[in-house]
């Protein structure tokens, strides 16, 4: 009996908990479902939390903000970014780390002990020298300048040096003796043994890319540029404002992360307990 | 011999060419960025004259100790970083805790949990705006039906503050609980078998063989969200543009104002000494306090 009361009790708890956690996503999800009159009529009930009744009506502000506002464009430029800081971020932070992890250079020492402390350095502090500099090089408003700063990261660079340097010295070794040189090594032994720190890198670097707003928004004046966070925000600003099409952008934007979360959730997990353990 | 060291030079070489990439993007966008807040900090660059900057010793420094702004965003970081420590990586705790057990329907509670964790802070911030106006917002619709007065919310200098904590808390709790039930898994079951075996209760087992198990993942943990704390910028940016009343203006914000929008790069750098410097050493601090403090 106590046992069973205890059992209803975490059953009713957990239900709530979860209903707080949940509902700005549904609620998001589906006033982007209805008209806008409908958003704020049904808020006194359940509804609020149902897309309208008729499916008719679902897709209306999706269809009027792609109308208003040019979405296709946005998406493909959070698009192409995120993919180029992914792929960018995977070749140069694996690079490194397999120089890191597998030469014996002079300043390797030095530059692996400076790399480390810069981890300390909170990168958002300095966005105002890290401006000037893209200013001097004459990149601001270009694409370069949002994904290049996100391509190297000393994190990344230490994951991956942790990784190779858990890969046996053999292995390296008998690919000499086949005659590979080192960037074969790299590239047909060393990469295709990476895979789980691949999809570590691979994964956080897209979200945080897809994530990436003030930086964007510094350095991009062209709004045919705009990544998709900063176009919520503009389209946010820009009248007349329609909760329903607001609603509908953020889901649009949200929807990619979901799919990511959903399918490689257990590398983002082993990637940052595995970075916790380290120098970070 | 000669042959090792033809070895150990084409390593160098080697060596370089596979960090040359790395070197260059790090060396620009934060090496470089870093040695040049800590220059600028003495001068009194101006983004449209770079050519007339001047250098101008500590006066930087000393208009920043009597600047009301920035003393204010500093109180406002403190008050920020003090709840949201205990409150998000508490509850992150007490979720993954709830959820570490084989009864039914657990996959659901934890997707969740972790529903907020796929919104970025841009779609999160411009949401809760709308669920928090005080007119006709989801939130004082649901405050008047469980009897409570409708609040100000977010236009409350009083309330504004406490509402980001809640929500950035609320936004990043699930991502911890997963890293919190990893540990869990982790600690053997014979363990707890064991213990009990020897007769001590949930709450000694608890105190006694999960906390200190679970200590190089709250470690990590802690230290993330101290230094993800204290750069708070882009919830307070979007929902309340710092105010009302400078009560929600923090210290990165009010480099962004200084640094880009009043394009005062000197001021905007002294700042950034300051405050990164301030972050650098509670980061250090904490590693040390929690990494020696006694869990037995």
């Amino acid at each position: 009996m106590n046992n069973k009361a205890s059992k209803i009790l975490y059953y009713v708890l957990m239900t709530l908990l979860a209903a707080l956690f949940m509902f700005p996503l549904v609620w998001m999800i589906s006033s982007s479902l209805k008209p806008e009159a409908a958003i704020y009529n049904d808020l006194d009930s359940i509804k609020a939390l149902l897309p309208s009744g008729h499916i008719s009506e679902w897709f209306f502000s999706y269809k009027e903000i792609f109308g208003r506002f040019d979405i296709v464009r946005y998406m493909t430029n959070s698009v192409l970014y995120a993919g180029s800081v992914t792929i960018g971020s995977i070749a140069v932070n694996s690079l490194a780390g397999f120089a890191f992890a597998k030469f014996d250079f002079k300043g390797k020492a030095i530059l692996f002990g400076l790399m480390i402390a810069l981890l300390v350095i909170p990168g958002e502090t300095i966005m105002i020298s890290k401006f000037v500099i893209a200013q001097k090089l004459g990149i601001l408003n270009s694409q370069l300048a949002v994904i290049l700063p996100l391509m190297a990261s000393p994190l990344f660079i230490y994951m991956f040096q942790n990784f190779f340097k858990a890969i046996p010295e053999d292995v390296q070794e008998s690919a000499k003796l086949d005659g590979a040189n080192q960037f074969q090594i790299y590239w047909k032994v060393m990469l295709p043994m990476s895979k789980p720190a691949i999809a570590t890198v691979g994964t956080l670097s897209f979200i945080m890319s897809w994530n990436d707003y003030i930086w964007p928004l510094m350095v991009l004046t062209d709004s045919t540029k705009f990544p998709l966070q900063v176009a919520i925000t503009n389209i946010n600003n820009t009248q007349p404002v329609y909760t329903n099409q607001v609603m509908a952008i953020l889901t649009i934007s949200t929807i990619p992360l979901i799919l990511i979360y959903v399918f490689f959730q257990k590398y983002l997990v082993q990637g940052l307990s595995s970075s916790g353990t380290g120098v970070k | 011999m000669k042959k090792k060291l033809w070895y150990k030079n084409n390593d160098t070489l080697t060596g370089y060419m596979f960090l040359t990439p790395a070197l260059l993007i790090l060396g620009l966008f934060l090496f470089i960025p870093t040695m040049m807040t800590l220059y600028y900090s003495l001068t009194d660059y101006y983004m449209l004259t770079p050519d007339l900057t001047a250098f101008i010793g500590l006066d930087n420094f000393k208009a920043l100790l009597q600047d009301k702004l920035f003393l204010k965003s500093i109180g406002n970081i403190f008050k920020f970083v003090l709840f949201i420590m205990p409150i998000q990586v508490g509850t992150a705790l007490f979720l993954a805790l709830l959820v570490n057990n084989k009864a039914r329907g657990t996959i659901f509670y934890k997707i969740a949990f972790f529903s907020p964790v796929v919104m970025s802070l841009v779609v999160v911030s411009v949401l809760w705006l709308y669920l928090l106006n005080p007119a006709d917002g989801l939130i004082n619709v649901i405050f008047e039906a469980i009897g409570f007065n409708p609040q100000p919310l977010l236009t409350s200098p009083k309330q504004a503050m406490y509402v980001i904590i809640m929500i950035s808390a609320w936004q990043g709790a699930g991502y911890q609980m997963l890293i919190f039930l990893a540990g869990l898994q982790n600690i053997p079951s014979e363990v707890y078998e064991a213990s009990k075996i020897d007769g001590a209760t949930k709450w000694e087992q608890f105190r006694h063989i999960t906390l200190p198990m679970l200590k190089p993942t709250s470690l990590m943990i802690l230290t993330t969200t101290l230094i993800d704390a204290f750069k708070l910028i882009i919830q307070p940016m979007v929902m309340t543009q710092g105010g009302p009343l400078n009560s929600t203006l923090t210290p990165v914000y009010y480099i962004y104002r200084t640094g880009f929008t009043d394009r005062q790069v000197g001021f905007a750098s002294a700042v950034t000494v300051i405050y990164g410097g301030l972050i650098i050493i509670f980061a250090i601090a904490q590693r040390k306090l929690i990494g020696s403090a006694d869990y037995e």
